[in-house]
């Protein structure tokens, strides 16, 4: 075993990795470089030393939402999750609540079918024939900015009590995608939607664990939708 | 043939196939099924539909007309001075004149809502080589709210989706008419074949290919090389985009990310390792708002020269617009570089040059029509629309413009096209090629292949090449591509990542030879083709485009063929009406 230093902190890193036949080989020990990803250490580990080893990925920067696992139980992206200098082993298993197809990689039809339950699309206003007059300063705007970038990565779903057990819940990523959409004013279809998401499947099944909003790569929060689209069936959208 | 069962191959018979669901992909399928909602659709798409490929990635924004003091020959002007005059001005100009309409589509039927001025309407901003600062953008992570916008539209329109597939090889029928493709699912490892009166290949260019590179995963020729293989032209395929400012991070895959070419429009400053502002030796008027062919030369140039930094690149550095400036302005940015421990807002970050865009492509019209008919080509995989170099913003343009016009083309053409049976031994050739690595007992895996191809071409066909470089980029190439032909690769048929890398490795190599060729014919620099032995940009002997074909041996032959300046000429007089 080296020394530490600038290029290699420590000791290699050992890695349990989740195996759908159990007699795949599942503990690794790779080299440490810096930085590096929980990506990186898969990428060695199957460069390296088992070329078979099942997973996903695709754009390495956070935007295509294809790479989510769980790091010692935590749901993360692969590529976001740095590994600290502290660290000295690491469990890498597959998102919950989604049936695994082989090693790390998710079958991710439930979350999508969940997804598509609340039209997920644009319904367009009527005469939305030019790109609408939004100033940035607008409620609507505020509420919808910080809520847009989700990359369906499925990390809140992973992380929500509710949505990973076996019941009936859209799910915290939808939910979140219905609230940007009823905020919208150049969308038509808000009220079915906001009936949609207050159904016995929609926002009464969070019981506010905020697993969702802690989990979310992108800094988004779910939770915080929930509650906006619970206020607007109690209260009404004004 | 290879002991291939035709017999028991699934077989799904659909109008339109759509290869690839990025920008071009998903912009055709939606323009296919609202040209007519009766069409039979399949997206065919080897990572997650919506969710693989570039435009997701997409990071500054989108070029468009859109003001009143911003005018279509501005933003074509602008697009031939960056291409050097040798894209297909046709091309040029539909992409131009098509991006407002996209633009507006994407904001009041896709669904799309990008950032806003204080007056309400939508918010440009500065790109680099333009005329007028005319990108539209969602912060600084567009492709982001385009690609989930497009992708929430497959719920409404309902494609066939074949998710986590491969598309092997185009096949025809006994008389040669295009018949649709054979596929491979790369979760179960079942081959397939498609049966489609149109294929539409829009899988994105093949820039991973180099050590340093910025695209997603998927993004390994796989559409260039199928065209290739049908016997389709090329053309510019020479021209290989480096972005001025990837990200250095060692070893880890974050290596090559892009830091949005925002940052050199608001203002960031390039350094080199002692502090200097270099671009003022390369281009002092432009500065760092040149185009990104020559910053990308200037960057490697400083590096090559010794004032790089010990890790081997240069700084970007854009701090002195103040912490909370930065941070509001470029906030996916920032987070990118405190990802691997350094701090855009805060101070340099370090860049190197990396491959990014091929503008390189199949030979289309203004339809995404090719010379076979019903092959359609759009986005990437297409060849003209940029010449000899991109600008930022006009590669999403590219992609949903043109893939919207092939799925208008797609509709018409599907009606006209009967369905065909393809002749059984190209179908039973192309499964058994692609069986190979899985069933060969031994060989070597595709890993250090691929290692040693991004190094031959990062060293010999990179940002600055020469004669002597490129043929030993071509010798090598030559031992590679025997190499990829005997990899065997361990595990089962169903989901396996390093059999697909051993098919990625077959398509780059395809086309790396074909880039190799056209860099060494091309003995002059333009664009982003530089040579060192002939470093002037010869308007004399190269106002032409290389037109690659592949001869009877695979071997590329090549042809000079001269631009048609159908609206401009390189003087920059109108050589038609524009309006």
């Amino acid at each position: 075993m080296s020394e530490p230093s600038a290029t290699h902190p420590g000791p290699r890193l050992r890695v349990r990795v989740h195996r759908s036949d159990p007699a795949d080989r599942e503990h690794f020990e790779v080299e440490r470089f810096e930085p590096m990803t929980v990506l990186d250490v898969l990428l060695a580990v199957q460069r390296e030393q088992d070329a078979s080893i099942g997973f996903r990925f695709s754009c390495r920067v956070a935007m295509c939402g294809t790479c989510t696992v769980r790091m010692d139980g935590r749901t993360v992206l692969a590529c976001q999750e740095r590994i600290g200098p502290e660290v000295e082993a690491l469990r890498i298993d597959p998102v919950a609540g989604l049936p695994v197809i082989r090693d790390l990689l998710v079958d991710t039809r439930p979350f999508w079918e969940e997804w598509a339950r609340i039209t997920p699309y644009l319904v367009p206003v009527e005469g939305l024939d030019e790109p609408a007059r939004v100033p940035p300063d607008a409620r609507e705007r505020e509420l919808i900015d910080p809520s847009l970038d989700c990359i369906g990565c499925g990390a809140c779903w992973s992380s929500c009590g509710i949505a990973d057990a076996d019941r009936d819940f859209l799910g915290p990523a939808a939910l979140t995608r219905a609230m940007v959409l009823i905020a919208d004013s150049r969308d038509a279809a808000g009220e079915e939607r906001l009936a949609a998401t207050g159904a016995a499947d929609g926002v009464d099944r969070c019981h506010y664990i905020y697993g969702c909003t802690a989990a979310c790569p992108k800094g988004l929060d779910p939770a915080g939708a929930i509650r906006r689209l619970r206020s607007w069936r109690l209260h009404g959208r004004s | 043939m290879g002991g291939v069962d035709l017999d028991g191959l699934a077989t799904i018979d659909t109008d339109v196939a759509v290869v690839g669901s990025g920008g071009a992909g998903l912009m055709c399928a939606l323009h296919a099924a609202a040209a007519d909602a009766q069409l039979d659709l399949t997206v065919i798409s080897k990572g997650a539909v919506g969710r693989s490929g570039c435009t997701r990635m997409v990071q500054g924004g989108y070029n468009a007309v859109l003001s009143p003091g911003d005018s279509l020959d501005l933003h074509f002007q602008d697009t031939l001075v960056g291409g050097k005059y040798l894209n297909d001005q046709e091309l040029a100009w539909t992409l131009v004149c098509d991006a407002p309409e996209v633009i507006r589509e994407l904001e009041t039927r896709v669904g799309c809502f990008f950032d806003r001025a204080p007056d309400g309407r939508i918010h440009q901003k500065a790109f680099a080589g333009q005329q007028f600062d005319r990108t539209v953008h969602r912060g600084d992570l567009t492709g982001i709210e385009i690609m989930g916008r497009l992708r929430d539209q497959m719920f409404r329109i309902g494609p066939r989706e074949l998710e986590d597939v491969r598309a092997l090889d185009v096949v025809f029928d006994a008389d040669g008419e295009l018949a649709g493709l054979t596929v491979l699912d790369t979760m179960t490892g079942a081959p397939a074949l498609v049966r489609a009166r149109v294929v539409v290949v829009a899988t994105g260019g093949a820039a991973t290919m180099y050590r340093i590179a910025a695209p997603a995963r998927e993004k390994t020729g796989d559409g260039v090389a199928m065209c290739w293989r049908a016997g389709l032209e090329l053309r510019d395929m020479e021209m290989m985009q480096f972005h001025p400012t990837g990200l250095l991070a060692g070893d880890s895959r974050m290596t090559g990310a892009v830091l949005e070419e925002g940052l050199r429009g608001a203002g960031a400053h390039l350094l080199n390792a002692s502090g200097e502002r270099y671009m003022a030796r390369y281009d002092p008027e432009a500065m760092e708002r040149a185009t990104r062919d020559l910053v990308a030369r200037a960057g490697y140039t400083e590096i090559m020269e010794g004032r790089g930094t010990p890790a081997g690149g240069v700084l970007i550095d854009i701090s002195h617009l103040g912490v909370e400036e930065v941070e509001r302005r470029f906030a996916g940015m920032v987070a990118r570089t405190r990802q691997i421990g350094q701090d855009l807002a805060r101070g340099p970050v370090e860049v190197s040059p990396t491959a990014h865009f091929h503008m390189g492509g199949a030979i289309i019209d203004r339809d995404c029509r090719t010379a076979i008919a019903g092959l359609l080509v759009a986005g990437e995989d297409a060849g003209g629309v940029h010449g000899g170099n991109r600008l930022g913003g006009n590669g999403v343009a590219e992609s949903t413009v043109f893939g919207a016009r092939a799925g208008d083309t797609a509709a018409g053409m599907a009606r006209e096209r009967p369905l065909r049976d393809p002749d059984p031994g190209q179908v039973a050739a192309s499964i058994a090629r692609a069986m190979g690595p899985l069933e060969r007992e031994e060989g070597p895996l595709p890993f250090p292949i691929t290692r040693a191809l991004k190094d031959a071409m990062w060293t010999g066909c990179g940002v600055v090449r020469d004669r002597s470089g490129l043929l030993e980029a071509q010798a090598r190439l030559d031992e590679l591509t025997e190499q990829a032909q005997q990899t065997s690769v361990p595990g089962a048929a169903a989901a396996n990542p390093s059999w697909q890398e051993a098919l990625d490795l077959v398509n780059q190599l395809t086309v790396a030879r074909v880039i190799v060729r056209s860099a060494l014919a091309r003995d002059e620099s333009r664009g982003a083709h530089h040579r060192a032995d002939h470093p002037q940009q010869d308007d004399e002997r190269w106002l032409r485009f290389l037109a690659a074909r592949r001869g009877p041996d695979g071997d590329a032959v090549l042809e000079p063929r001269p631009v048609a300046f159908t609206r401009r000429s390189p003087d920059g007089q109108l050589t038609e009406a524009v309006p």
